[in-house]
């Protein structure tokens, strides 16, 4: 019984390292805010939209803030509409005649966190229709799993398996020199976008490419790439201007951009590591504003929008933390969590703030 | 004197274990025209691109029924037993006391292992005729914990309900709700994977603590 006693103690320490951080939390909540961070073209510089007292204010990283009006005068691709509404918006910029068809069709717009990846995968996948011919996307009557020697289609209504077109796509995906197993995929199953780009994936031997269906068969295209050691994460985009097909990140944690002419070119960003960093990518005619927020600091990179070369970047330690955080610190040295910003997996973690 | 203990349990525990076979089985019933009928309505092609893409499983009312089920059983095998003390009857039988409290733990925990493995089966079955068997396994995965949680209420209820002290009663129950809690944290479907081995080890820890309550009720506690 002595035994008994001990685990009983066990138990209840486990329970107070458990609860009381949560009662804490619960009590004195965390507001750790973020700030949106566009780029802005004419100055140069990064303007930040810090919201305090239900207002927000617009400063850049040199200390100096700006007016509404005056902030959306300088982000002209990104405050469009308003300065459409005001009769503001420019003619022209850098020599490229501004309609807000144009910049709608240029704006670009992606944002993942290692949340959203650290998941169990369903292991399903809809292969829509890319070429359908109507403006609308609609499902398609199947889905698909991976095998370790091919794809497998699912027929909805059956439930059973589409031989015919599971046979059609693992041999395409062959005869183009893809080796099974799948190691890596992504695709947007969506229908509520404008044009698919089917799915990107790697293949054991981490090559990369790119499958989509077109009239009902397989259309297949190897990425290439050179001096690339594996990839750790592929994403598929889809932006109105038509002109990117993925993201890409190498294992040793270099962003590259997948062109349409099924090209890859390294994003000016310093590393993004999708395990471990949250991403916002904020594109328009002429850059991209890429903000990743890590565990120690917020980096923010403007790139240009068709080489993808880094024009400015800014790094911004965390400092230090608030006083509830602190105070919670020496209150309560070992913090035991069950949930984390890491991943939606219910997992011990201790100490994990 | 196994045998007739587990015989004993049965004939106690016999309605409320019909009781709630019926009603395990009318739920999982209803969850499977449900979504039969979400199928047929819908569609199979939207139903399942639903569930692939927005990681909806059409199970949720099933989440605290295995908790309820353990915590009536054990107040239905406990109450009467501790009413007036009656437990003593079983502690001077003629084998050891923890035994004897072992065995009637014992039948109670294999009752509610096969009440819950009915439910998966049937589940399982009919759901392999309509889904795709990552489907099915998804659904099996997302009800675990929440089985799980069904034989750990049924522990941490014993264990306050063999307590003959309210004072360390409230204290139990302090420690015990929130294990218990531990296997509903979240309704994202198969996010505890790699909770189960430790989900695994508060379930054993917990089945050893009605033993440290009848020990106390043994000696005399009061």
């Amino acid at each position: 019984m002595r035994y008994i006693k001990y685990l009983i103690i066990a138990l209840s320490l486990i329970v107070i390292a458990w609860l009381l951080p949560a009662l804490y939390e619960l009590v004195i909540p965390r507001t750790d805010k973020m700030p949106f961070v566009v780029y802005s073209c004419l100055d140069s510089t990064f303007i930040r939209f810090e919201s305090s007292n239900k207002q927000i204010r617009y400063v850049d990283f040199r200390g100096q803030e700006f007016s509404k009006t005056q902030a959306d005068s300088l982000l002209p691709l990104f405050a469009f509409r308003q300065l459409v509404a005001e009769g503001r918006l420019p003619d022209s910029l850098y020599g490229v005649a501004l309609t807000p068809k144009l910049i709608q069709q240029n704006s670009f717009h992606f944002k993942t966190s290692p949340k959203q990846l650290n998941k169990p995968a369903v292991g399903l996948y809809t292969m829509l229709e890319s070429a359908s011919g109507r403006v609308d996307l609609t499902l398609p009557p199947d889905v698909f799993r991976l095998t370790k020697d091919g794809l497998e289609f699912i027929d909805c209504e059956t439930n059973t398996i589409n031989r015919a077109k599971s046979v059609s796509f693992t041999r395409e995906l062959t005869k183009h020199g893809f080796t099974f197993p799948v190691q890596l995929i992504w695709g947007n199953s969506s229908t509520r976008k404008d044009y698919d780009n089917g799915f990107l994936l790697t293949d054991a031997n981490d090559r990369l490419f790119q499958l989509k269906m077109v009239k009902g068969v397989p259309w297949v295209r190897e990425i290439k790439t050179d001096n690339i050691n594996g990839w750790k994460q592929v994403f598929t985009v889809e932006p109105a201007n038509r002109q990117l097909i993925g993201l890409v990140v190498s294992n040793d944690d270099q962003l590259f951009a997948v062109t349409r002419d099924g090209k890859t070119v390294l994003v000016g960003i310093d590393a993004y590591d999708p395990q471990q960093m949250q991403i916002t990518i904020v594109g328009d005619l002429f850059h991209w504003t890429i903000t990743e927020y890590t565990a120690t600091d917020s980096r923010y990179y403007a790139v240009d929008a068709k080489t993808f070369e880094q024009v400015a970047c800014e790094m911004v330690p965390d400092g230090e933390r608030p006083l509830a955080q602190r105070i919670e610190r020496w209150l309560l040295p070992i913090r035991l969590r069950f949930t984390s910003w890491r991943t939606q997996l219910i997992q011990p973690n201790i100490n994990d703030d | 004197m196994v045998r007739a203990i587990f015989y004993k349990e049965w004939l106690k525990l016999r309605l409320v274990w019909c009781l709630a076979f019926v009603i395990h089985i009318g739920l999982i019933t209803y969850l499977l025209l449900a979504l039969r009928a979400t199928l047929l309505s819908a569609g199979t092609i939207e139903t399942w691109a639903t569930m692939i893409s927005r990681d909806v499983l059409m199970i949720n009312q099933l989440t605290y029924l295995p908790l309820i089920t353990g915590i009536c059983i054990a107040l239905c095998q406990w109450l009467p037993e501790m009413q007036n003390k009656r437990i003593r009857l079983t502690l001077h039988l003629p084998i050891d006391y923890s035994q004897s409290i072992g065995i009637m733990l014992l039948s109670s925990l294999i009752g509610l292992f096969l009440l819950f493995s009915i439910d998966a089966v049937v589940l399982a079955i009919a759901e392999q005729l309509w889904l795709p068997r990552e489907l099915v396994w998804r659904t099996f995965i997302t009800c675990l914990p929440w089985y799980i949680g069904g034989f750990i209420g049924y522990n941490v209820t014993s264990w306050c309900l063999l307590e003959p002290l309210w004072k360390m009663r409230c204290v139990n129950i302090l420690i015990g709700a929130p294990l218990v809690a531990l296997c509903f944290l979240t309704t994202q479907p198969a996010c505890y994977i790699t909770m189960w081995p430790w989900l695994l080890v508060v379930l054993v820890a917990t089945a050893c603590l009605p033993f440290y309550s009848i020990y106390r009720f043994k000696l005399g506690k009061q």
